[in-house]
Formats: C-alpha cells, structure tokens, sequence
C-alpha cells in the first residue's frame, strides 16, 4: 500500500471551511506577533476586544452598524462572482449610492415615508449606473470589468470628496467639508443599528432564492461555472452578464443610501469606510455562497469594530486593513490547498 | 513657451512612476502571472524610501532597499503564486491590503515630513540649454534616464531578441509546451514575477524620493492599479508601456497645470483626469479598433497556473 497526495478539480466544502478558520487564526496569530513586537501584550488587547464587544449591548450595536453595509458589499462582489465577473468597484458604487441618495433627499421636499423609498431607488440607480461603462465594456468589447470598476472607485471618492467640500457643502456652515444634515433618518430598529440591517439580510435571503430557485438564477449559475456551454445550450449570457452587473452594483449602491440615511447623515468624503474592499473579502469567506455572506459580513464586522476599539491603543484602521489583507492571503492559499487529499492506493496484483 | 516647457518637464517626471511599475508588471504579465499587489508594493516601496533617507540621508540607498522591500515580498507572492498555485486575483488584492495598510501604519511617523534627500534634477550641458523641449528633457533626475531608456531598451531586447526572452514569453503564452520543451516554467516564473515586485517596489520609493517627494497615507493613489491598466494597453510590451507611461504623465500635469492656472475647474474634478483616462484608454482601442484585440491580445495562459500533472 502507498500513500501519496493527489490534487482534486473540486475541494469539499468540509476542507474549505477549514481552510478559512486556519486563515483567520493564522492571520490573527501573525498579526499578534507583530504586535506583541512592538511591546503590546496581544492577549491584553484581545481581552480588551472581546469584552467592548461582547461585554454589553453597546458592542453588539456598533458591530451591527458596521455588519449592514459589509453585508450588502459582500452580496454585491458574490452576485458578480456567480457569473464569473469581479466587481472590485464595490467602494465607488458605495459612494455613488450614497450620492444619488443624498441628492434626491437635498433637493427634492417631500414626507419621510416617500422619501426614504425614493431615495432607496436613487442610491440603487446610482450604484448601477456607476458600473454601467464597465459592464458595457465588458459585454461587448471583452474588457477586464475587474480594471474598470476599479479605477472607477477614485473617480467616486473624488466626486464625493468634490461635492461634499464644494457645490453641496452644508450653507449651516458648522461641519466642515460635509452637505447638511439629510431630512430623512432610517429609523432605528435595534439600539443605534438601523431598519437598513434587517433589510441587508432580508435582500441577501431574496438574491439567494432568487439564484437558487430561478430559472434565471439557474442560468446564471451555468454561465458563470460553462460560458461556452451557457451560449451552446442558447442561453443569452450577454444578457445575464449585464442584468448581473448592474444588480450587483444596485446592491452596492444600496449600501451607500444605507449608510448615509441610517448611520452617518451627511454626505462626505471618506464615507464608505473601505467597505467596498471589504466587501471582496466577505464575498470570499463566504465562498462566493450568498448565504454565506451573512455569515462573512459578521466576521468582518467584529474585525472591523476590534479596530476601532483598537484606536486608542495605537492601532488604526490602516492595521485592520493590513490584517484583513493577511486573512485573505492565508485564505487564498488555504483554498488551494484544500484541493489536495491524501489517498491510499493498493499496488496492482499481478 | 514656459507653460510648455514645464509641461514637458512635468509629463515625464510623473509619468516616471508609471513607467517603472507597468515594466514590472509587464515582465510577470509576460510569464503568465498577474500581479494585483502593484499597488501594495508600491505603498511599501514609498515608505521603505523615506524611511531611509530619514535614517541615512542617500537617495540612491532609499531606492535600493525600496527595490529589496519589493524584490523580498515579491519572492512571497510569487512563491504562493507559482508554486503553491494559490488564485492569483485574490493575492494580488490581499497584497494590495496588505502592503497599504502595512506602509500607513508604519508612515504614521513620517507623514508630511518632507524627504530629507531627494533624487536632484542633473542639467545635461548644452543638451538642457535647447529651447522650449531642452528643459524638460534634459534636467531630470537620474532615475528617469534609465526608466526611460536603459531600463526598457534593455527589456525589450531581453524579451524580444534572445533566446531566453522566447523561452519566458512561451511560459505565458502556452506553459505546458513550454515545460515538454525543457523550459523550467515555475522558476522562471517565480524570478520575474519577483524581479517585477522589485521594480513595483522601486516605482513607490520613485514618488517619495523624486516626485512627490515627501510621504502622506494615500500618496500611491491607485497609481499600481492604473499601471497594471497600462500594461493591457501597451499590448504587454516594454516600449509600449513607458510610451503609454509618459502619456499618463501628459494628462497628470495637465492637472497640475490647471491648479496652478486657477483654470474654472475644481481640484478634485482634474484629479479624476488620470483614472477616466486610463479606463478611455482600455476601452476605446479595442471598441474602435477590431484587429487591435488579436495584436495586442493578452499572453493566453495569463491567470493560469499551471499544474504539469492536470490537463
């Protein structure tokens, strides 16, 4: 009998999920050391995490808020990842959500209960028509959309940036380089976390069955897994391809309004947080799973959150950043290496 | 006259750090990797630069430990790459993370201090004193003669007219013939996707130490995303890339040009130059132009790796 290691097409959902725990705890490990380098004591720190976060309903509150956006920039990068698009744009449809929201909610009066859906709509339309040229581009001419959405991100932040500090600078002049408070708050549902939380995970529940049980969805799966095998079979993959860009900036969009009605209230630059790129990295802990990202947004939320408790230690979101960057780097490796099984094989009898 | 002048000048300090981050890119691209972590590279390359000047005030030591930073975390990405195989999109992105949270944790200490030593424009005699162009060509930095010359000419010879160069193109084009062909395809790969990383590593020490030059957290600006865009519209060539650098330049300092001479827009407006540019770059050819996609085409086994037991 020998014993050698074979490489698989496919790695079993079992072995994945193992992969991105050891990736968590490595990357967390990795960073400790770091730290406990530079004379903090890691498990001090940790101590500190777990019981601001933990410790009360406060905690909890904060991570919830961070949770909403994280989960719909999650969705958006898995929607794109199911027919083999990479939405790396997620942060400039972010901004351009919470743009059109913002514009929508500034200069057309009207009662909250109107409002709010209507700029619901707006920071939708405004994520999808910021993905629109790479989408286009894409479908028709070939070109890498994971490029385009990028390089789009810094024209968003600059347009936020421009405006916010420009044309719509609030004319109360209190807060610097923002737009005036918005006349329409998403009331809140749980401490400070907002009805935009139940939301996210109602919209994630609705995009999974929606993919899952549709023929559409079905088409989707298949055009993303056999584009050659999607267009024999006759299915319109231009078609799936741009519908499912455009949701999956809609999506990201969505997170925008969110943020700006819910937890920020005003228009400025910075706004998004990073969370359209971490929003790549929830989409890959949850493994391109819709579902999934439920799960991902949570993680990265609590990370997220150590963070900024984290700030007044000496950390900052740039080491969260760095950390995250870790986590996915261990991830990617361990994905790979989760295609790998160990067999037995008897030596044929002659 | 001078608006010129300056122009020139500006185009092609700027479009220096495009330039050597894109011919990094171009030789992983060309061996069939991408690399993502160009902007993180570069980010830990601005920083490693200043944070030697600081220490020994020697611009030429700042870019060289810029250059090791990239060349010994290219080794790391490359190593995971190539041969552990790991999807190459999603290190790339970890990379970027990495290398920009990592350069903004440790620039904290260095932000808005100017370099203390910093690349000097050398006047050419007689060559710097041709009017209008003599400026802008020839009082430059030493860095931007050899990005711009030695540094491509000698890529392109490399890749283009030797032996080896054809060996390394045939690992991007078709590993697995390449490999029945004798190529030793995962060390080749594993040493130009390192020395690419070096360049990128080099490119971020180019903005704190010659143009900028000073560090601040966001100084790479998404500069190794628009790199790795140039690439794709230089067709993967060396040549092409510092020709499309320089064009970069062209637009940034046109919005340079345009704060300086109050012109009606807003600053932010003429940053967004750039990054619209280089997508108009990456889109219009390939919309206008049907023959240019076969020409300029990506090498085909670009993204794969490549396994020699799996068909």
């Amino acid at each position: 009998m020998s014993i050698r290691v074979q490489r698989f097409p496919s790695a079993p959902p079992s072995a994945a999920l193992a992969a991105r725990a050891a990736a968590i705890v490595l990357a967390l490990l990795v960073a400790g050391i770091i730290l406990a380098g530079t004379g903090a004591s890691p498990l001090k720190l940790a101590g500190q995490v777990i019981k601001a976060t933990f410790g009360s309903s406060f905690g909890l509150e904060d991570v919830g808020l961070l949770v909403t956006p994280l989960i719909l920039t999650g969705l958006s990068v898995a929607v794109a990842q199911r027919i083999g698009a990479w939405n790396i744009g997620g942060e400039g449809q972010f901004y351009a959500g919470a743009f059109a929201a913002t514009g929508v909610a500034l200069f057309i009066p009207g009662p909250s209960v109107v409002m709010l859906p209507l700029m619901f709509v707006a920071g939708a339309i405004g994520g999808a028509l910021w993905i629109l040229i790479p989408t286009l581009a894409r479908a028709y001419a070939d070109v890498n959309e994971l490029i385009t959405t990028l390089l789009l991100n810094f024209v968003a932040t600059l347009l936020v940036y421009w405006v916010a500090t420009g044309p719509w600078l609030d004319p109360g002049g209190q807060a610097l380089a923002t737009t005036a408070r918005l006349p329409h708050d998403i009331p809140e549902f749980w401490g400070i976390v907002h009805w935009g939380f139940p939301l996210a995970v109602v919209i994630t529940i609705l995009v999974a069955a929606v993919l899952a049980f549709t023929r559409w969805g079905y088409e989707v799966r298949i055009a993303g897994s056999n584009p050659q095998a999607a267009k024999y079979a006759g299915m319109p993959f231009r078609r799936h391809l741009i519908l499912v860009m455009l949701l999956s900036g809609a999506i990201a969009g969505i997170a925008g309004m969110f943020e700006v009605a819910g937890t920020v209230h005003r228009l400025q630059g910075g706004i998004s947080n990073n969370f359209g790129y971490l929003g790549i990295m929830v989409a890959v802990l949850a493994r391109g799973s819709a579902l999934g990202v439920l799960a991902g947004a949570a993680l990265m939320g609590i990370i997220l959150n150590s963070g900024i408790i984290l700030q007044t230690q000496g950390l900052n979101v740039s080491t969260v950043l760095a950390i995250t960057g870790l986590i996915l780097f261990f991830t990617a490796i361990g994905d790979e290496l989760a295609h790998y099984r160990i067999i037995r094989t008897e030596p044929a009898k002659a | 006259m001078d608006l010129i002048a300056g122009l020139i000048q500006t185009s092609i300090l700027a479009g220096g750090v495009l330039a050597l981050a894109a011919l990094g890119e171009v030789l992983a691209e060309r061996v069939g990797v991408v690399n993502l972590g160009a902007e993180g590279l570069m980010a830990l390359g601005a920083i490693t630069g200043i944070a030697t000047v600081v220490a020994i005030p020697n611009p030429a030591l700042g870019f060289l430990c810029a250059l090791l930073v990239g060349l010994i975390v290219g080794c790391v990405f490359a190593f995971v790459t190539v041969y552990i195989r790991a999807n190459q999109v999603l290190c790339g992105l970890a990379l970027t993370l990495m290398g920009t949270g990592l350069a903004a944790t440790i620039g904290k200490a260095y932000s808005g201090m100017p370099a203390p030593a910093t690349f000097a424009p050398i006047a050419i005699p007689y060559l710097s004193e041709i009017p209008v162009i003599g400026r802008g060509l020839f009082t430059q930095n030493i860095l931007v003669y050899l990005i711009y010359i030695v540094l491509p000419i000698a890529l392109h010879y490399l890749m283009f007219r030797t032996r080896h160069g054809l060996n390394m193109r045939a690992l991007g084009e078709n590993p697995a013939a390449a490999d029945a062909a004798g190529i030793p395809v995962q060390k080749i790969r594993f040493w130009y996707v390192a020395a690419g990383s070096a360049l990128a590593g080099g490119a971020g020490a180019y903005l704190t130490l010659a143009f900028v030059p000073s560090w601040s957290e966001g100084v790479v600006a998404g500069r190794g995303w628009i790199a790795v865009s140039l690439v794709i519209f230089a067709g993967y060539r060396p040549l092409n890339a510092v020709g499309a650098a320089l064009l970069f330049g062209l637009i940034t300092s046109l919005g340079f040009v345009g704060q300086a001479r109050n012109w009606p827009i807003a600053a932010p407006v003429l940053s967004m130059l750039p990054y619209l540019g280089t997508i108009a770059f990456i889109i219009v050819p390939v919309v206008a132009w049907q023959r240019m996609r076969r020409i300029m085409a990506a090498p085909a086994a670009l993204g794969e790796p490549y396994y020699r037991d799996v068909r």
